[in-house]
């Protein structure tokens, strides 16, 4: 039930920021699977154990995988699904709150916050880096795969 | 075949309309590169967020189109992407190539504002706070994050000085969640301002940074990082006005 909930609610969320960012009508549907699959894959592993940098990476490296797969269906650039599916993950709200933190004179916070942004960002683009090493290897097949049946 | 001059011409406009809308400068190069080499000139592209230049290898004039990165319109991105593809894959000709981008670059293609703001709304209800704020605090946020969004986009229309659009974002969010916990209606101000300040804050910003800088286009990464803070500055500024301006006023009335 809550897993059902979360997945829900992250797909709202990256159909949601793909409307905002104006992503084309057919990869609003794909955006949002893989925004909330990615969540899933978050939670789950969030769960299991107490570090930021594991979940952040795994959830990336599934992004990466499931975003690559709907770029080729539906012929659109990789980024267009990145974008929206990432919303959830990133550390936007952390940002916001250590440069909140600096306005308020509280540096202390604010530095743990700036080092906190910088660990998941980094996890994360890690993340996208694991996912393209094993797709673009696998993806010159499947384009050569494709070539021969036509 | 079209001269060079108009195809590097062109390769700039592709470039700027790609850099400018939200592809990574990888991307931006690389289409620039593909589009000159099924043209037939041999071309080098250097993108960074800022500018973009187009060179003929064969030549040594260089053309240099500058960049104002603007809001994701993820939209353009695409169709300029369909096209490039189309052009290289010898489907249309130089000639369809042009008068595509120039479609692109006129028209302006967006979801009608009722889908934006229920967009916007959806984007405030943040998957991170789910089971940790209440379930009235997140409902809030839905309305908040709305406001506050309408806030930027109509102050990113009437002003051109950067960052005050989200500033504006970030003082109404804070005023409102302020005044909703104050009013006895909300019960965290603070989940209420995180969950409905996700659609303006730079998270994507500085993932995408953290992205450029692995990928070695080390310019562009830095300029997307310090944007990036810049924006988180502004918006936590903005909100701190907002919720110290509301306390005032309600800490007056009581």
């Amino acid at each position: 039930m809550t897993l059902l909930i979360h997945t829900l609610v992250s797909f709202a969320s990256s159909v949601g920021f793909g409307i905002i960012t104006n992503i084309p009508k057919r990869t609003l549907l794909p955006a949002g699977i893989t925004g909330a699959v990615s969540w899933v894959v978050y939670v789950l592993i969030a769960g299991a154990t107490p570090s930021v940098i594991l979940p952040s990476l795994l959830a990336a490296v599934t992004i990466g995988l499931v975003a690559n797969a709907f770029a080729l269906i539906v012929k659109a650039p990789v980024n267009v699904m990145y974008i929206p599916s990432l919303v959830s993950l990133v550390p936007g709200a952390i940002i916001y709150m250590s440069m909140k933190d600096f306005t308020l004179g509280q540096e202390t916070a604010a530095q743990q916050g700036l080092i906190k942004t910088l660990t998941i960002a980094i996890s994360l683009a890690v993340g996208f880096l694991v996912a393209e090493a094993i797709v673009r290897p696998l993806r010159k097949r499947l384009m050569r795969a494709l070539k021969r049946t036509k | 075949m079209p001269s060079e001059k108009v195809i590097i011409e062109l390769c700039g406009r592709v470039g700027k309309l790609l850099l400018a809308y939200g592809a990574e400068t990888g991307r931006v190069e690389g289409t620039v590169e593909y589009i000159g080499a099924a043209a037939g000139v041999p071309i080098s592209c250097h993108a960074t967020m800022t500018a973009l230049f187009v060179d003929v290898d064969t030549d040594t004039a260089t053309h240099l189109v500058k960049v104002r990165t603007q809001d994701f319109d993820l939209r353009k991105v695409d169709a300029v992407n369909t096209l490039s593809r189309q052009f290289t894959a010898g489907q249309i000709n130089f000639t369809a190539l042009q008068s595509g981008i120039a479609r692109i670059e006129a028209q302006h293609r967006d979801y009608p504002w009722p889908i934006k703001i229920l967009g916007a709304g959806l984007v405030s209800v943040a998957p991170m706070l789910l089971f940790q704020a209440t379930w009235a605090d997140l409902a809030l946020a839905f309305g908040v994050g709305i406001a506050g969004y309408l806030a930027a986009q109509l102050t990113a229309r009437h002003t051109a000085t950067p960052y005050i659009a989200v500033a504006a974002g970030g003082a109404v969010i804070g005023l409102l969640a302020t005044a909703l916990q104050l009013g006895g209606v909300g019960t965290s101000a603070d989940n209420i301002i995180i969950s409905a300040l996700m659609p303006l804050v730079p998270g994507v910003a500085i993932t995408n940074s953290l992205r450029e800088l692995i990928a070695k286009h080390t310019i562009s990464g830095l300029v997307r990082a310090v944007d990036a803070v810049m924006v988180a500055g502004a918006i936590g500024g903005g909100v701190v006005v907002g919720s110290a301006l509301i306390t005032l006023m309600m800490g007056g009335l009581r």
